[in-house]
């Protein structure tokens, strides 16, 4: 029995209208969500967090987001938040649920420690969402989002997992990132393991049994990929490769072909123990099934004699200024109309901390740890797999640097070629993307579901709002139109890459076989 | 006791009976008072017995679950009145035995014995436990529990026809719209389910019942002011008058003019989902090639403002057969 409460009347009932509520400020935004503090009055101002979600402005269908409130509604865990109530306003759904005084871990790292966090403080944190991580396997519920940004703390250190499901339904189609988008750490596999999900969460009472283990299983195994790489994103600040824009589809087809170093944790390389380097690549290995399980994972010996939540409030919540001054510090926010957007805010995932969906660990792998050559090559079939290439690159002399192993060498010569051909034009393609999606964010906020002070009326003076509406069509048109720039860009680069590969190799052929002549 | 249990492995059957006992014992002794710590110690058994009978149907991590076992322990469990028991106690029971329990309750309704379905058979002769589950919404902590057993429960189509023409079909109107989202989410989940499922029964139910019933939807569903209940209930429209065996029903719904009007309000709501889902109805009006005159008088009167309204009504994303239903209904509109 992992659960608490037996829920039997005893919790304390929270109201299911907005009269009952006083918003207090905007402590965090996505795409199509906006998360406040707020007071429940009948409950003596008691503090809480609503997230509003507008409804109409979601791709999801009803019946996910429904799906997900009431999985919600069921867990019980006190490493996991847990809704108190949803109700809709208007076409917005609020969820009501516990107010987290230090906010997200994405939000702490931004705040204090752009770095990283000491590793005692990472196991700390780790160990906690692990053990919401093994209650939701357990509950045959893939979390699907694990990232620092889904991590909550508390003022008293105590750490719970967040925004399971509601968020995934929901976010799935909005690359901005924000602590609320896309499945950001997915891996590599997520996309066909999450479209498998979606598959089956179409029926899931008439689910067979074995369906329910054998999906279900695969899918967790995605979960302890993301958490690998929340592993990094907690000691590092950042998640790895992180410095590349953030475009999902596109991002996902360029790593699953090039190898991209991550230049920045290269630069800033620090020290960490054996424990918490071998728990992490056991995570990223590329084969679900030799990945552990979060069950398994737990008694690694990176988290035997981990510290407690005490430590945390007296190591990092010290040093990070709280939730409300986050709030007013609009500088480091940079968020517009002076709006009070605690971290992680639009602006600076946009400009500062570009993040993506898909990644490919092999290098960041071999850089984090070069010596265990061993296990790399357990992990990464990919390796095995061309081992031709591997000697043709190796007999033409390719100048390999010290630290890299022939195989980084490799692909390094493919990555650059590519680099070169495909990445500045997706850049420029993206990067407008991006300010356009801004745009029509500023216009939307402004108009479409502000707060106002004295309640949360979603002000909306009719002609005003047509124009704005009128104005986000015309944008959401352009998007359009350079979403569809980017494929043709992407179907054109798709050619010529191969055109490139196939000369690649023609010249490696030639290369080796003169090399065997000469010899 | 314990070391008996674990010496020998316990049979399906065993499981069952143990669970049926903890079952009776919480029955008799609820109220009393005296016995807590006996009680607190039959509810644990209890809960690991509910896990167990869990781990047999859908197998655990390791294991895939045995078709005999699971033969087993149906038999079992329909051979008494066990199921009755479950329902009845389950408000009594943890967070995550309830959680278990639904899933049983939920598997065992899959269960054939005999290339028959037990569970079917039982709930024919137990129709009050129906009636149950579907008060269950009025309970906001079981609801969810008891909802998502009476949704298996009406994978059956005797079951399902019971509830349809049960008095408590109107109930859900009013579970529809509770303000607990989890909870009015579930009771529409539900009303989908028993109106969409079962198409030779719906389209049966729906003749006998056109009256009160769209009556209802339109007046409670379609005219609400709760935004989901709005969109659900017209997305829901959609799926029951398109349907091939509701082709009756539907002609009868497209041929009266109130009807009409509603839908032609829907078309101007604020909200985009709820256009184009009301666009997939209206598309039946004006593509009936019998419309009753006033049903036709008020699609003339109005046909320079559909005509303007259609030439901007585009979907989100690029869709070929919306635009193409949309081609036509302009075309009907225009040569009226």
């Amino acid at each position: 029995m992992a659960g608490d409460a037996s829920g039997d009347g005893g919790e304390v009932k929270y109201p299911l209208d907005a009269e009952s509520y006083r918003l207090l400020c905007k402590i965090g935004s996505g795409v199509s969500a906006v998360v406040y503090k707020a007071v429940c009055l009948p409950l003596g101002s008691a503090v809480v967090a609503i997230k509003a979600i507008d409804l109409e402005r979601s791709r999801a269908n009803l019946d996910d987001v429904w799906r997900e409130a009431k999985a919600m509604a069921l867990l019980s865990h006190r490493n996991v938040l847990r809704a108190h109530c949803s109700f809709t306003v208007g076409s917005h759904l609020w969820v009501v649920m516990p107010f987290m005084g230090a906010g997200s871990l994405h939000s702490i790292l931004s705040h204090g420690f752009p770095d990283g966090l000491p590793e005692p403080c990472v196991a700390v944190v780790l160990k906690e969402t692990l053990r919401a991580l093994c209650y939701l396997h357990e509950q045959g519920r893939i979390h699907r989002d694990i990232k620092a940004g889904n991590i909550l703390v508390d003022s008293d250190g105590s750490v719970k997992l967040a925004d399971f499901g509601v968020s995934a339904s929901i976010y799935e189609t909005t690359p901005a990132a924000s602590s609320f988008s896309g499945p950001i750490h997915a891996a590599p596999s997520a996309a066909l393991s999450s479209s498998c999900f979606n598959d089956l969460a179409g029926t899931p009472y008439w689910m067979a049994p074995e369906v329910i283990h054998s999906h279900v299983g695969y899918g967790m195994k995605a979960d302890i990929w993301s958490f690998g790489i929340t592993a990094l994103e907690l000691a590092h600040g950042r998640p790895p490769l992180s410095h590349l824009p953030p475009s999902k589809s596109m991002l996902m087809r360029i790593t699953s072909r090039v190898r991209l170093e991550d230049a920045e944790s290269s630069t800033k390389r620090k020290k960490f123990s054996k424990a918490f380097k071998d728990m992490v690549s056991s995570c990223l290995c590329q084969e679900p099934a030799k990945r552990p399980s979060a069950e398994k994972l737990l008694r690694h010996p990176f988290f035997k004699g981990c510290r407690s939540r005490d430590y945390l409030v007296r190591n990092v919540l010290a040093a990070v200024p709280s939730i409300e001054e986050r709030c007013k510090d609009t500088n480091l926010c940079g968020c517009a109309r002076g709006a009070r957007c605690v971290s992680p805010c639009r602006h600076v995932n946009i400009v500062k901390t570009r993040r993506i969906s898909g990644w490919n660990f092999n290098e960041e792998n071999l850089e984090f740890d070069p010596t265990e050559g061993t296990t790399e090559k357990r992990c990464f079939p990919f390796h095995k797999e061309d081992p031709i290439e591997l000697e043709s690159s190796n007999s033409t002399g390719d100048d390999n640097e010290d630290r890299r192993t022939v195989t980084q060498g490799n692909h390094e010569k493919e990555a650059i070629g590519f680099k070169e051909v495909v990445v500045p034009q997706l850049m420029t393609i993206l990067e407008s993307l991006e300010m356009q999606r801004g745009m029509v964010m500023h216009v939307l906020e402004s108009g479409g579901c502000h707060v106002d002070g004295n309640g949360c009326g979603m002000a909306a003076s009719g002609e005003r709002e047509e124009m704005l509406l009128g104005y986000v069509r015309q944008l959401e048109h352009r998007v359009e139109e350079l979403s569809t720039e980017v494929q043709e860009e992407m179907a054109r680069n798709a050619r010529l890459e191969k055109l490139l590969q196939e000369r690649v190799n023609d010249q490696l052929k030639t290369n080796s076989s003169q090399t065997s002549g000469s010899n | 006791m314990k070391g008996l249990f674990k010496s020998k492995p316990r049979t399906p059957v065993d499981v069952v009976r143990q669970t049926r006992e903890n079952l009776v014992y919480l029955d008799l002794n609820f109220g009393s008072r005296g016995g807590d710590a006996k009680r607190e110690e039959k509810m644990a058994e209890l809960s690991k017995n509910i896990r167990e009978l869990k781990s047999i149907l859908y197998g655990n991590g390791e294991s895939e679950p045995v078709t005999e076992a699971c033969v087993q322990l149906t038999q079992e469990f329909f051979r008494e009145n066990t199921l009755r028991l479950l329902i009845i106690h389950l408000p009594k029971l943890n967070l995550e035995t309830r959680k278990d329990a639904t899933q049983v309750v939920a598997n065992l309704q899959r269960q054939q014995v005999s290339s028959k379905i037990v569970a079917s058979e039982y709930l024919e002769s137990n129709k009050d436990l129906l009636d149950i589950l579907i008060l269950g919404y009025e309970n906001m902590d079981i609801a969810l529990h008891y909802g998502a057993m009476l949704r298996e429960c009406i994978r059956h189509q005797s079951i399902a026809r019971y509830v349809l023409e049960s008095e408590h079909m109107k109930k859900f109107f009013d579970y529809i719209q509770l303000p607990n989202f989890d909870i009015a989410s579930d009771a529409s989940a539900t009303f989908k389910e028993l109106l969409t499922r079962h198409k030779a029964t719906v389209a049966e139910f729906l003749t006998n019942n056109y009256d009160w019933f769209f009556e209802e939807f339109n007046s409670r569903l379609l005219s609400s002011t709760n935004y989901i209940t709005k969109r659900q209930a017209i997305k829901l429209l959609g799926d029951m008058l398109l349907d091939r065996s509701n082709a009756a029903v539907m002609m009868r719904y497209v041929s009266s003019k109130d009807n009409l009007m509603i839908l032609m309000n829907l078309l101007r709501d604020s909200s985009k989902n709820i256009q184009i889902e009301a666009f997939h109805v209206f598309k039946l009006f004006a593509a009936n090639k019998n419309k009753p005159a006033e049903v036709v008088n008020i699609l003339v009167t109005n046909r320079s403002k559909l005509l303007r309204f259609f030439a901007g009504f585009k979907t989100d994303k690029e869709d070929e057969q919306f635009e193409a239903d949309k081609e036509q209904v302009i075309k009907e509109i225009s040569a009226l």
